[in-house]
């Protein structure tokens, strides 16, 4: 997808190279967005637990899986904007954080509130990564700590959500 | 009962927050259930299946 430096002089035609300044993409890469629907996920206190994302709003490259591992595989290597956000309810809860998990593993943590809650709360996870394009994963979890009640992710397209889409060509 | 339920009998002076650095359980929506991820309590040994199977 990088296209080699060309001189200035020349026309340029498509995408101008990194080493011109420009995102080296030739063509739009791949962007995503899914949501929850349906009924709400009921998790286990104080979990850290994969968000079951299984509407996709749009999936220009099919990158998405939201029916088995709710997971983006994106097929072009390079820099993505990553962003995610958990509606989360139980009757009483103390703490509350949102993570983003690459190939497995806890990547970044975003919303981390440790004081007593008790009305709907949402946490959100952003951050910009690299994917090789081939077999790195990105998903997105979220945890909460109640005092009573048994918590749950919201399902609601507009706050338990999941986006993204390449920036920066490798 | 939860796999938190279970631990929070055997280790009652474990605090919430030890679960978000020390220990981490996690569960991957793959129907497997929850499991202990991470245990790297300074000074209580992660519990055993046996201790796990044993609260009630």
């Amino acid at each position: 997808m990088a296209v080699s430096l060309i001189p200035l002089t020349a026309a340029v035609s498509g995408a101008l190279p990194l080493t011109n300044g420009g995102t080296g993409l030739t063509a739009g890469g791949p962007a995503f967005g899914v949501t929850r629907t349906g009924s709400n996920q009921s998790i286990s206190n104080a979990t850290a637990t994969k968000v079951q994302l299984n509407t996709e709003e749009f999936d220009t490259a099919n990158c998405f899986d939201s029916t088995t591992n709710y997971r983006f595989t994106p097929n072009v290597a390079g820099y993505y904007q990553l962003n995610g956000a958990v509606a989360l309810n139980a009757t009483t809860m103390t703490i509350i954080v949102g993570f983003i998990y690459k190939n497995g593993s806890q990547f970044k943590r975003g919303t981390d509130i440790r004081t007593t809650l008790n009305v709907d709360s949402l946490v959100t996870v952003s951050a910009l990564v690299y994917a090789n394009g081939t077999t790195d994963y990105f998903e997105l979890y979220a945890y909460i700590n109640a005092s009573s009640g048994s918590p749950i992710f919201v399902a609601d397209s507009t706050s338990t959500y999941f986006n993204g889409s390449l920036v920066r060509a490798a | 009962m939860t796999l938190y339920d279970k631990i929070m009998a055997i280790y009652p002076e474990l605090k919430p927050q030890d679960f978000l650095t020390v220990i981490r359980l996690q569960n991957d929506s793959d129907g497997k259930g929850d499991y202990i991820a991470k245990w790297e309590h300074p000074t209580l040994p992660r519990p055993t299946q046996e201790q796990l199977d044993g609260v009630q």
